[in-house]
């Protein structure tokens, strides 16, 4: 009796408001990816569409992603802490929990994508200096460390903390005082791992269209704040259409979009170039293929519409251009249609070496085509962990305030955090 | 009567059941079969390995190999590997200018700068001291890296557990290592146990066939052969000396893999 007057007294009411609603219709997504995840947990890998062949699908395409799109948080924070924009400094908040939300995204992901997720922590126990995928474990792990320490005084000024624990909230608070230091640290982490992503695809000799350590890792690292920042950016814009909650500064925005602009027309001329480079003048085997693939074959499309037109000349034309630069929603299209173009990347780089098989299985000294197309239980619990990361941005700028670029905040260096450095939304 | 306990008494309590569970832990790690190797103590932590007598080697003479699975067979059986799991494989390749059938089975090919090796996050795939290339199951987190990374296609990985039955016991051997978890990596070990076992008993790899991989034993054309390079006297030291056009496969990678080919016909062979 008492949780049904409880029910009609708090959620009936709650479920008026349209942002319940949206997050109601995330869970629904999120319980279904729960039990697909716990379907491949129980049942094992099995039942998924990976083979030896193809052993990276689509969850490695979205942990690339998502990383590569959490890039917002180091890049934002660079700028604000170490080129000392004080404007830009409310951003690297909405930039820091965003990057957070990716981290775990990301982290979700590859639990659920490894064979033994008992041994998660192993990469952290038994070192490989050699392998550019432990330094990716390593670097995650710390940087995933530092971007809870930048989000944990978010928490601690959300209402219910304040009231109910107010030194608990002053305590989290005061840890905001470091975030000049974290950013530095942000900073070598994320390069370090953003470009070993690369490298860890570029280092591989056995995959010719792959092997290339050093425009692999510039790519990562360069579309990796591209998106990151583009990501951000967008998430305010959008949010601030949709409640007055999230207030920003139409100004920075407006110039870290212009910014994102000139980067991604880079971006297309770094990815135009390496493209240049890769391609071979006469015919290597296993990379020909896989070029063909890229440009013509299974993934012409994600290539040349997502990747290229869509991720890049079209937002570059949206931004930079006066006249429609000036339009507010050409400029939110073009800022979501590079973070799509970033993922089109990591899933055709990721795909694109697994596609062709030189050597490695029977009769393939000529090289072969090999498929692959994510099952259902791979697509639902992919949605589940997207779903968590949209709720728990929702959650972000419904509750936590995370996009409040009206006024700078900055702690005192020395005095006890005060209340007022609080953005305060009452 | 009260049910009460003091904190020296809980503490007793406490301390007799995390007792009990260790050794309960301890014991219930027996494996039953013969256990692995371990692992050196910290494999990653120099390059350099501690120094081996032995550099093992195997010599596959494609001029003797009629691709009958027999090697196949043996594996499965010996290392008892699920049924869409092969150590090694055996393909057939381009045919002699004579017409005649060529095959070349493919055993991981534990190369000297293994790319496996170089790249496992966690190091659950290392060399040991006499140059194998092993796997670590206990560490192998099943990240499938190193499937991508071989040039070779030799790693598997066990996307389901083997349980059931073994096909191809016991009418090609019976299995002589434990099998694999769920989730990790395999793949060909050179039959390492029977090394081990073979030379801790003064056998000789690749002259006595109990100490000698069992594709090795069970290829009754004698296509394959096996041995340590370091001794002139050896099977393969003799097989490369006397066939000195013997290649390995791709050679261009920089891996230099251990294991030789003896090609069907010679370069002279082919022309004439």
């Amino acid at each position: 009796m008492k949780v049904m007057a409880l029910y009609r007294r708090h959620v009936v009411p709650a479920m008026r408001e349209p942002v319940f609603q949206w997050m109601a219709f995330l869970s629904v997504f999120i319980a279904i990816g729960v039990g697909a995840g716990l379907t491949v947990f129980i049942k094992g890998l099995h039942i998924t569409n990976l083979t030896d062949l193809v052993p990276w699908g689509l969850w490695i395409s979205i942990d690339l992603s998502a990383i590569a799109l959490a890039a917002g948080a180091f890049s934002v924070s660079a700028i604000a802490y170490l080129l000392r924009r004080e404007s830009v400094k409310p951003v690297a908040k909405t930039a820091v929990f965003v990057g957070f939300v990716g981290y775990s995204i990301a982290m979700m992901m590859l639990l659920l994508d490894i064979g033994r997720p008992d041994r998660f922590w192993h990469g952290f126990v038994f070192w490989n200096i050699h392998s550019p995928l432990w330094e990716v474990t390593m670097c995650v792990g710390l940087y995933f460390t530092v971007l809870m320490m930048e989000v944990l005084p978010i928490i601690g000024h959300w209402e219910p903390v304040e009231k109910q624990f107010p030194r608990i909230s002053h305590r989290l608070g005061s840890l905001h005082k470091l975030t000049p230091y974290l950013a530095v640290v942000g900073l070598l982490l994320s390069t370090l791992h953003q470009s070993s992503l690369g490298l860890t695809y570029g280092k591989l000799v056995a995959r010719p269209i792959w092997y290339r350590p050093w425009p692999m890792a510039i790519n990562f690292y360069i579309s990796a704040i591209v998106g990151g920042v583009a990501l951000v950016t967008f998430i305010s814009l959008f949010s601030a259409k949709l409640t007055p909650r999230a207030r920003i500064n139409k100004d920075v925005l407006d110039k870290m979009a212009y910014g994102v602009g000139w980067a991604v027309l880079f971006l297309f001329a770094l990815r135009w170039l390496d493209l240049m480079i890769a391609m071979p003048a006469g015919y290597v085997p296993g990379k020909t293929e896989a070029l063909y693939v890229l440009t013509r074959g299974r993934l012409a499309f994600s290539f040349w519409g997502l990747e290229i037109v869509l991720g890049m000349i079209l937002p570059a034309i949206l931004l930079l251009i006066p006249r429609f630069r000036r339009n507010e929603n050409a400029r939110m299209v073009a800022l979501v249609l590079i973070a799509v173009g970033v993922i089109a990347f990591r899933w055709n780089t990721n795909l694109v070496g697994q596609l062709i098989v030189f050597g490695t299985v029977a009769g393939s000294d000529i090289p072969l085509f090999t498929t692959y197309m994510p099952s259902l239980v791979e697509i639902l619990s992919g949605i589940g962990v997207i779903a968590y990361g949209l709720l728990a941005i929702t959650f972000g700028v419904r509750f936590l305030n995370v996009i409040d670029h009206g006024e700078v905040v900055e702690a005192p260096a020395e005095a006890p955090v005060p209340a007022a450095m609080v953005p305060s939304s009452r | 009567m009260s049910t009460k306990i003091d904190r020296r008494e809980f503490l007793k309590l406490g301390a007799a059941a995390t007792a009990a569970v260790a050794i309960g832990i301890g014991m219930s790690d027996s494996r039953g079969l013969i256990p692995l190797p371990a692992a050196p103590t910290a494999p990653t932590k120099s390059r350099k390995p501690q120094e081996s007598p032995h550099k093992w080697a195997m010599v596959i003479d494609q001029s003797k190999c009629i691709g009958c699975d027999l090697c196949l067979a043996a594996c499965h059986a010996y290392n008892d590997t699920p049924p869409n799991i092969a150590w090694s494989r055996v393909e057939e390749v381009e045919p002699t200018s004579e017409g005649k059938r060529v095959f070349r089975p493919t055993p991981c090919q534990h190369c000297e700068v293994a790319p496996c090796v170089e790249i496992c996050p966690v190091g659950a795939t290392y060399h040991r001291a006499d140059g194998l290339v092993m796997m670590d199951y206990d560490k192998c987190i099943g990240c499938r890296y190193c499937q991508l990374s071989c040039p070779y296609g030799v790693r598997h990985f066990n996307w389901d557990k083997f349980t059931g039955d073994n096909p191809d016991v016991p009418y090609s051997g019976t299995p002589e290592v434990a099998r694999r978890p769920r989730g990790v990596v395999e793949k060909c070990t050179f039959c390492v146990h029977r090394i081990d076992r073979g030379l801790s008993v003064g056998l000789t790899p690749g002259v006595d066939p109990d100490a000698t991989p069992a594709c090795v034993v069970a290829c009754i054309y004698g296509a394959r052969v096996f041995g340590d390079l370091n001794d002139p006297d050896s099977p393969v030291s003799v097989a490369l000396r006397e066939h000195p056009e013997a290649y390995r496969l791709r050679e261009e990678l920089g891996t230099a893999p251990r294991v030789f080919y003896i090609p069907a016909e010679t370069m002279e062979e082919a022309s004439s």
